[in-house]
């Protein structure tokens, strides 16, 4: 229902891009989640669909019909995207129902329409109090209550949990997206935290450096990383650089870059490949404890085990198929 | 490689075109006409510059520019020394020491800014003349009279300075309230005193501050005409007057302006400069308890008398002056032509601020909703008529409107075979355009504040929900930026009020405003009457001052 095709932004006429030649498509009622540190373009990626900024190149389709090309843009508030801001944007002199009701004052049962979705978010007992009276989760469902009211065909989430506490975040993910399942719209959420993606979206995109660099489902994403960047962000892992091949005594591809995860590296040496090493320093991180190793071909290496008896010596090893491969 | 060459080619000419063409929408061709109508009088004077110098400019270059040229730079130099000692020390004193009355004192250091500087010069004459004040007070004590002669461009410069020094107390006091404290505090923990601290760190520190209002009231210098000609003082402003009005020679006129302008824009220049890689920005907290040091009960005497001074000659003594004269004249000034002359004057600034708010809005918005980027930055040029003086603006609307009434009755007469007079030239349109012009920036600068505390993403969530950028403004904006807008309205209210050199020149024949009339008193040898319309624009102007110290307490 959405097609990007190699969009492209630049802030300072080419110099640098904040988004660099950009393609992808997503289908009808799916959960999309976009993955990337601050600067990777993530951001920009969402405004220029939203309509918010304009592109210097490439094409944005929704629903067949192209929205933003070099010759033509719509401009956002015809576009129908639902658009839930970071800090919520809701508008501080109207009431929540005020509030809901701007997007619909057209239609015929907006007031109707309005309840229905603030009893969606289960805030319909407080309609008529101002967004200052609310706390900011109750502030982040009427943001989304308000976007869905219009019946979007496409609804954005802009870091909707970076502003809420931890305790309450893991909550309010799994409220805010049965809500939108429940409402049955396509979704994209930009997001830092890979936990967010992992546990709500069908499908993850990663940008880095304003490229996308993969776009796939979880379970893929962990298994078949495309870049050492992409299985960094599921997890801390370990590049297995030709010295620490020797050590380990595996034979590896010389034209392909591999990594090992760390909580697949074992203390013990039942693995296709170990090797010795002795205990330089032990750190105790609470449930963990972190190990800075010097194996025997001289090598450091440092590893976060469950192991909490540890000895001076100790055997350490990965199994095959465990290893990640990249050609880069 | 291949990458690069994407590049290019996404930012070729032919791309760059499209773009252009994608992206320009009615917003943009708005500013753009907003800022052409706000530069005009200034294209206008550059343009007429090819026609050549009247007949007398020789005469004037040969005689009298060397004493603009001498009186003008003089006068900018005392003025910086003065308004840098005065403004600096009084607001150094009201953010850093505790004293008796320090509130009070703190708002009333603005005060001189509500009377107008030619007012001021009035009242300082009358003082100091055979038979004024001072005489009298000397004879009464007993004493011999000696005698002040302020009617030079010594007077000139106090009278300058007294009026316009609360331009760098209101700058300076901003910066030592907000930025200096935690400074200084580091700096005394680090064995350094306070006096040394002030000179090593402080003044450094916020030089940009005090030149920003140091360059206020030197625009407002070059602006003068009321006092420098009461005080038979010649300046730029003064000649340009009379090559005008004495002369009537417009291309003369219009050689000074552009001298004149060429003054101001090396001062715009200086002062960019200046604040080149200056990015101290004010990083303290907000709400930030401020510690002030009490002395001994002498010290804190002493720093009273410092600072109650300036306020005490740039408001309490011209104002005592003026009541005085308007308690002997009130019987032949007050009457019903009186009442007449103060609502025209008041329907002027209304309809003039109302013009120009909206205008500035207009421009702030417009610039927003247009999507290209260079005609943002083109729309910052709006706010440069500020620094250009009335006299210059006045004869820079002149001249168009008076081409366009020539081209207007020639089409009157073709179409109707009989000549007419004069459209547009000598009405309200004419004046209300060129304060338009003068004080878009003093319309611009609150509105632009209080509309950037909104943040981008409510009228963004606003264009999400289906509603157009004009409509968001109606039902999102504008509820949320008001206080921005009424004070806008009126600042310009007042800047209309005190306004003289625009005025004299561009007023309809039989239009008067309050400022204008005060002058012709003055002018007339009747400058005792000139003292009720003066206190009716002091007394206006004096209630958004205090209006504004509290909005910019609260920045």
């Amino acid at each position: 229902m959405l097609r990007v095709n190699s969009l492209s932004k630049s802030f300072d006429k080419g110099k640098s891009f904040a988004l660099k030649d950009v393609s992808f498509s997503l289908k009808e009622g799916d959960v999309y989640a976009i993955v990337g540190e601050s600067g990777s373009g993530k951001t920009t990626l969402i405004r220029l669909i939203a309509g918010l900024e304009t592109p210097d190149n490439g094409t944005i389709e929704i629903n067949g019909k192209q929205v933003s090309s070099i010759h033509k843009i719509v401009s956002p508030e015809k576009r129908n995207i639902g658009f839930v801001f970071q800090e919520y944007a809701l508008f501080p002199h109207l009431k929540l129902v005020e509030n809901v009701m701007y997007g619909i004052s057209k239609m015929k049962n907006k007031e109707q329409r309005a309840n229905e979705v603030l009893e969606l978010v289960g805030l319909l007992d407080l309609k008529d109090r101002y967004p200052h009276q609310l706390s900011g989760g109750q502030q982040q469902r009427v943001a989304l209550a308000r976007a869905l009211a219009p019946s979007p065909s496409l609804l954005i989430l802009d870091e909707p949990f970076s502003n809420l506490d931890a305790m309450l975040k893991a909550q309010l993910r799994n409220e805010v997206f049965d809500i939108v399942k429940k409402a049955g719209v396509t979704a994209i959420f930009v997001t830092h935290d890979t936990q967010d993606a992992l546990s709500v979206a069908d499908e993850i995109l990663i940008l880095q450096n304003g490229k996308l660099v993969q776009k796939d489902a979880a379970a893929n994403l962990y298994s078949k990383p495309k870049s050492v960047y992409v299985a960094s962000l599921f997890g801390s892992t370990i590049q297995l650089s030709k010295e620490i091949q020797s050590a380990f005594e595996c034979p590896l591809k010389t034209d392909c870059c591999h990594a090992i995860r760390n909580e697949n590296i074992s203390i013990n040496d039942e693995c296709d490949y170990v090797t010795h090493a002795t205990v330089l320093k032990k750190t105790f991180l609470g449930s963990d404890t972190q190990l800075l190793l010097r194996l025997d071909n001289g090598e450091h290496l440092t590893v976060v085990t469950k192991h909490n008896q540890i000895d001076e010596r100790i055997t350490i090893g990965f199994n095959s198929k465990d290893v990640l491969e990249f050609r880069e | 490689m291949m990458k690069e060459a994407g590049d290019n080619k996404i930012f070729s000419f032919k791309n760059r075109l499209l773009r252009l063409r994608r992206d320009s929408n009615r917003w943009s061709l708005i500013t753009l006409l907003v800022v052409f109508l706000i530069a005009l009088p200034v294209l206008t004077i550059i343009f007429e510059l090819f026609d050549g110098p009247g007949e007398s400019w020789m005469h004037i270059v040969k005689n009298l520019l060397g004493q603009y040229v001498s009186n003008t730079v003089f006068l900018l130099i005392a003025c910086s020394v003065m308004v840098l000692i005065l403004g600096v020390t009084a607001s150094w004193l009201v953010a850093r020491y505790e004293f008796p009355f320090r509130k009070q004192l703190e708002w009333l250091l603005i005060l001189p800014l509500a009377i107008p500087s030619y007012i001021v010069a009035y009242a300082y004459a009358g003082i100091l003349d055979y038979g004024g004040s001072l005489e009298l007070i000397q004879r009464y004590l007993g004493m011999e009279f000696t005698r002040i002669d302020i009617m030079n461009r010594f007077g000139l410069a106090f009278v300058l300075s007294i009026s316009l020094f609360p331009y760098v107390y209101v700058s300076t006091r901003a910066f030592f309230l907000n930025s200096a404290n935690n400074l200084l505090e580091a700096s005394r923990m680090l064995g350094v005193g306070e006096i040394r601290s002030f000179f090593k760190l402080v003044l450094p520190l916020s030089r940009p501050a005090i030149i920003a209002g140091m360059i206020l009231v030197l625009m407002e210098v070059l602006n003068d005409y009321g006092a420098a000609y009461y005080f038979g003082v010649n300046t730029f402003t003064t000649g340009i007057f009379r090559s005008w009005f004495s002369l009537e020679e417009p291309e003369t006129a219009i050689y000074l302006s552009a001298l004149l302008l060429l003054l101001v824009f090396a001062l715009i220049l200086f002062e960019k400069w200046q604040r080149r890689k200056i990015q101290y920005a004010n990083e303290s907290k907000k709400n930030e308890r401020i510690y002030r040091k009490t002395t001994s009960k002498g010290k804190q005497f002493l720093i009273f008398c410092l600072v109650i001074t300036p306020v005490i000659f740039g408001f309490f003594i011209p104002v005592a002056q003026l009541l005085y004269w308007a308690f002997l004249t009130y019987p032949s000034v007050f009457e019903y032509d009186f009442i007449l002359l103060s609502m025209q004057t008041f329907g002027i600034a209304f309809l003039t601020a109302t013009v120009t708010v909206i205008l500035a809005t207009l421009l702030i918005f417009a610039a927003k909703w247009n999507r290209i980027s260079i005609i943002k930055s083109i729309s910052r040029l709006g706010v440069l008529g500020y620094a250009i003086p009335g006299a210059v603006v006045a004869i820079g609307v002149m001249i168009p409107i008076l081409a366009l009434d020539r081209w207007l009755m020639d089409l009157v007469y073709k179409i109707s075979g009989s000549p007419g007079g004069f459209i547009i030239h000598g009405t309200l349109f004419a004046l209300v355009y060129a304060y338009a012009v003068r004080f878009l920036a003093v319309a611009y600068n609150p509105i632009e504040s209080t509309a950037l505390k909104v943040s981008n993403s409510i009228p963004d969530a606003s264009k999400t929900l289906g509603v157009g950028n004009f409509k968001t403004f109606f039902k999102i904006e504008y509820p949320l930026i008001k206080t921005g807008l009424l004070s806008a309205f009126i600042l310009v209210f007042v800047d209309v009020l005190k306004e003289l050199p625009l005025t004299l020149i561009l007023k309809p024949f039989q239009v008067n405003t309050l400022a204008v009339k005060a002058f012709e008193y003055a002018s007339d040898e009747r400058v005792m009457e000139a003292a009720i319309p003066s206190l009716f624009i002091i007394f206006t102007a004096a209630f958004p001052v205090i209006f504004l110290n509290k909005l910019l307490v609260k920045k």
